[in-house]
């Protein structure tokens, strides 16, 4: 009689479970706002906008996103980059539906504008709002570091009253959604333009500085003046001083006047400091130091009782690195020149604070070996500069920026160094065309600025070979060999393609929690791992159809549309072998993995620690390139897998 | 009535006890469980929905190739062994036989499906990667609810392969073809009325309008349809009608009736009346309780002389012929 109970039994089971279906079981169901801090953040502001707002206490209003898709609450400072990431294409895909969305209410607090124009609470409370239930005020002269602030409120009738001495209009959040922002445009023609444009400023930067050679003589050391203290004291504004070949002691001098400093070359003149301090310091504008060369500057680097701005976020920053002993310091000295000049130093080469327009050329600084010991090699601080067809070996960092805004790094050379280029809370820079080797990163841009570009730059041997954070940023034909680690992908909504990527332990790591980027057309061949990836979801590799070439990835192009037809995981567990092993195409094409794959790209949100390029190219984007890098690389040229 | 019931679970008990002392069921059993489970394990269980995005097709090749495997034998093998000619001498109507022996099979099927992938559920908790503890989650991930979704129609998807299959059984158990028919409908089942879809659709002889009924008919098809649309629910299959649902419901109930009527028509016709007449004038000539009553009473004894030669059966050791749920070979 056994059967029966287990039939009723079984039937009993399956009838109760069976009430699943009629109970709710949506995600979505009420997920209540969670701690900001606690949310994976996008923000429409920089690290160095952000530390204005912290400092000054402003107000930015917030967003909480909560995904179908995407089990991390995404938190958002400033309203823009709410509007246009719901909007971005792929967005959908990568995070589904947002299930809810609020946004700071104002509508119980205080809004007043401060002196810098900047939007404070300066009473009362905020709360959160649903965006559907939400006003918004756009177009009001309401602002934030960032930008133009949009104002939400919960009650229409706050909603005007701010409009009332703030100007703007009040719209819903479907008005909010059809309203224009700035979108990043991460496109190769977008990145492009942006080198054409800041290669252009650059050109006409050095073209500006260069004729500050052609200042006249009006005194030449050793026939017209006795030393060059005195040289300096006699020659009248914007002519040259010249300083034959020889050796000068007499050094650490300060120019106050725009003036040209020229020696007979670099092997020829050569100006030797006493070891304390700065060896040349220029304190005007349009000064320029050419053909001669710098030793014996002091070994201070940091600062800490020097009196800077103190109530500044960046003071800090400033007594660390913006005073130590340099070669040359520029401070308050825009559109000054060095060219043809070698300098051997302990510390900084080249300072150059609050001076936009500095232009530094074929330039030599040699830092202290281990990097450890040494500082930067040249560093701008709130300035604007350019760097280019210079030579930097040894010391920490061969162009260090903080709040170099706009800056230009360009055919330099860096060996030995502890980071090539070395990027702070700069933004719009453009560092190309250079070479990095034996170093812990060649390019590392940190502290989440917005809209740098890195391209053409060449990385070997090298810790990490390039590592850009912040958004809106383009990494674009730079090629890294036989690095620990090629390319970082540190940043969000930020483009990196056809980069070479050749021959490194772990090709690219994926390092950010948000997959925002956009990676395509880069060739990764010969890598012991192609990709690694940080805890977070899994990531979309692929762009408008088309992914990157993974050298040895299995499957056939069957329809000769140049991608192979199957999708490509980079970190799977057979793929990740694929170029090491042709057994790995033999299982890689099972029914077994195919069942395992099968689903593999859907729901990415959900899932974790992953690479999926869903349109693998057949051949390299770059073929020359890749050949090239094989050829140069000197460890694994064997597993590069070439059509 | 109730002596059918006693009949159809004598049925039950007989095909359950064949499954038990069956080492090849037993061994499909454990393979079963172990390819789901290390498909489970295998997969990112970061969350209830990833999983059943992940177990959808697997679920959709592996329940077929278990229903095929516990019920391609079902009927044929009591054909090929004679006992169904035995059982025919007995009072058990064809749909009583058809339907226990779909029950059995089923019962243990169904358990062994349900209760594979409940537990490949808990590996979501057990051994998911911990989300990261800095930064705020939220359910996005799915509520277990969703995933027992996905099990209940994993096992009525099941059932109704399984009916599918015990039908085939019967109709083939003439033949010796039952093998190659049971594989037929497992690839129909699987692969052919999606590909024959396909082939409509692209052909230009279905439209896309009618896809969502004709859709229904495939019953894989009808399965996965109804866990897009009721467990994972994407954004795209999460906008299907309650028609689309409906659809698939009934898709599926009609294979699983129309398979057991099938195979309840053609697996012996019921024998004529006047045959049991005889045997109950015998019986009433040695009693008189039974001479009044009607049609209803008149199975009681026969039933029970199956119940008691099933029953017996244990005691009975291999009487030929006889339907003691003896393992197949």
């Amino acid at each position: 009689m056994y059967a029966r109970y287990l039939v009723t039994a079984l039937a009993a089971v399956l009838l109760v479970t069976s009430g699943v279906f009629v109970v709710d079981v949506d995600p979505g169901e009420g997920p209540s706002v969670v701690d900001f801090d606690d949310a994976i953040t996008m923000s429409d502001l920089t690290q160095a906008e952000q530390r204005v707002v912290k400092e000054r206490s402003l107000a930015v209003p917030r967003a909480e996103v909560f995904y179908s898709r995407y089990r991390y609450v995404v938190g958002h400072q400033g309203l823009s980059s709410l509007v246009t990431e719901l909007d971005r294409d792929g967005h959908e895909r990568q995070f589904g539906v947002p299930l809810s969305i609020y946004v700071t209410d104002y509508a119980d607090a205080e809004l007043a504008a401060g002196d810098d124009g900047f939007l404070r609470v300066t009473g009362g409370d905020t709360d959160w709002v649903a965006v559907e239930s939400a006003h918004f005020v756009v177009d009001s002269d309401a602002r934030h570091p960032g930008g133009a602030a949009v104002v939400p409120f919960s009650e229409r009738a706050a909603a005007e009253q701010f409009t009332d001495s703030f100007g703007g209009t009040v719209v819903g959040w479907e008005g909010l959604q059809a309203h224009s922002f700035d979108r990043s445009e991460l496109s190769l023609a977008a990145a492009e333009r942006r080198t054409t444009d800041r290669h252009g400023w650059a050109d006409t930067a050095a073209a500006d500085a260069r004729q500050l050679r052609d200042r006249p003589v009006s005194v030449v050391v050793g026939e017209d003046a006795p030393t060059l203290a005195a040289a300096i004291e006699r020659a009248p504004p914007n002519t040259t001083v010249v300083l034959p070949a020889g050796e000068y002691h007499d050094v650490n001098r300060t120019v106050r006047k725009p003036l040209t400093i020229r020696g007979a070359g670099v092997n020829e003149t050569r100006l030797v400091g006493d070891g304390n301090g700065s060896v040349l310091r220029a304190f005007d504008a349009r000064v320029a130091v050419t053909d001669l060369s710098i030793r014996g500057i002091g070994q201070q680097q940091a600062r800490p009782n020097l009196t800077v701005d103190a109530d500044a976020w960046d003071a800090q920053v400033l007594r660390a690195y913006g005073y130590a002993a340099s070669g040359i310091e520029f401070d308050d000295a825009g559109g000054s020149y060095v060219a043809d000049v070698y300098i051997e130093t302990p510390t900084n080469g080249v300072t150059v604070r609050y001076s936009d327009g500095v232009v530094i050329e074929d330039v030599r600084v040699d830092g202290e070996t281990p990097w450890r010991e040494g500082f930067m090699s040249t560093i701008t601080v709130h300035s604007r500069m350019v760097v280019q067809d210079s030579t930097f070996v040894g010391g920490r960092d061969g162009v260090y920026m903080h709040l170099g805004d706009g800056t230009v790094v360009r055919n330099n050379s860096f060996a030995d160094l502890r980071f090539g280029v070395h990027e702070m809370y700069t933004s719009g820079t453009l560092v190309a065309n250079n070479t990095a080797t034996r170093t812990r990163t060649g390019v590392v841009v940190m502290t989440l600025p917005e809209d740098n570009v890195v391209t053409r730059n060449h990385v070997t041997d090298s810790a990490v070979g390039i590592d850009v954070a912040g958004r809106a940023s383009y990494v674009v034909g730079n090629t890294l060999v036989d690095n620990e680690e090629g390319l970082d992908v540190g940043s969000d909504r930020s483009l990196f393609a056809r980069n070479v990527v050749v021959g490194n332990d772990v090709g690219i790591r994926a390092s950010t929690l948000i997959p925002t980027n956009v990676v395509t057309a880069n060739d990764v061949v010969g890598n012991d791992r192609y990709v690694s990836t940080s805890l977070g979801p899994v990531r979309i590799w692929t762009d408008d159809g088309a992914g990157n070439y993974w050298g040895g990835a299995p499957g056939v192009d069957s329809d000769r549309d140049g991608f192979i037809d199957r999708p490509f995981q980079p970190t799977g567990a057979v793929d990740r072998y694929a170029a090491s092993s042709p057994d790995a195409h033999v299982l890689a094409t099972s029914p077994a993995v195919q069942l395992l794959r099968s689903q593999e790209g859907s729901l990415p949100g959900l899932r974790s620690r992953g690479v999926v390029d869903e349109a693998p190219q057949v051949r390299p984007v770059r073929p020359a390139a890749v050949a090239a890098a094989l050829n140069t690389s000197a460890t694994r040229a064997g597993t590069g897998v070439l059509a | 009535m109730s002596g059918e019931t006693d009949d159809l679970f004598a049925v039950v008990e007989r095909e359950l006890t064949i499954v038990a002392r069956t080492p090849a069921y037993i061994a499909t059993a454990v393979g079963f469980a172990a390819v789901v489970w290390w498909l489970a394990y295998a997969s990112s269980l970061t969350g209830y929905v990833p999983l059943v995005a992940d177990l959808l097709t697997p679920v959709e090749v592996l329940v077929p190739l278990l229903a095929v495997a516990f019920g391609y034998r079902a009927i044929q093998a009591d054909a090929a062994s004679k006992e169904l000619d035995v059982l025919r001498t007995y009072p058990l109507r064809p749909r009583t036989y058809v339907v226990g022996v779909f029950v059995g099979r089923a019962t243990a099927v169904l358990s062994l499906v349900f209760v594979t992938l409940l537990v490949a559920g808990l590996f979501v908790p057990l051994f998911g990667p911990p989300a990261n503890p800095v930064i705020a989650t939220h359910g996005g991930d799915g509520p277990f609810g969703t995933y027992l979704r996905f099990v209940l129609l994993a096992t009525c998807y099941a059932a109704v392969v399984l009916a599918a299959v015990v039908a085939v059984s019967t109709v083939a158990a003439r033949g010796r073809t039952v093998i190659a028919a049971a594989v037929g409908v497992f690839v129909l089942l699987t692969v052919g009325l999606d590909l024959g879809l396909v082939a409509a659709l692209s052909s230009g002889v279905v439209d896309p309008d009618a896809l969502r009924y004709l859709l229904a008919l495939s019953p894989n098809s009808a399965f996965r349809g109804l866990t897009l649309a009721l467990s994972i629910r994407t954004v795209e299959a999460a906008t299907l009608p309650v028609s689309a649902v409906l659809a698939n419901v009934v898709g599926l109930a009609l294979w699983l009736v129309g398979s057991l009527v099938l195979a309840a028509l053609s697996v012996w016709s019921d024998p004529p009346t006047e045959r049991w007449q005889v045997v109950e004038t015998l019986s009433a000539g040695r009693g008189t309780d039974a001479s009044t009553d009607a049609a209803a009473d008149q199975r009681e004894p026969a039933a029970a002389s199956v119940e008691q030669s099933v029953d017996g059966s244990d005691e009975r050791s291999g009487g030929a012929g006889a339907p003691d749920g003896s393992p197949e070979d």
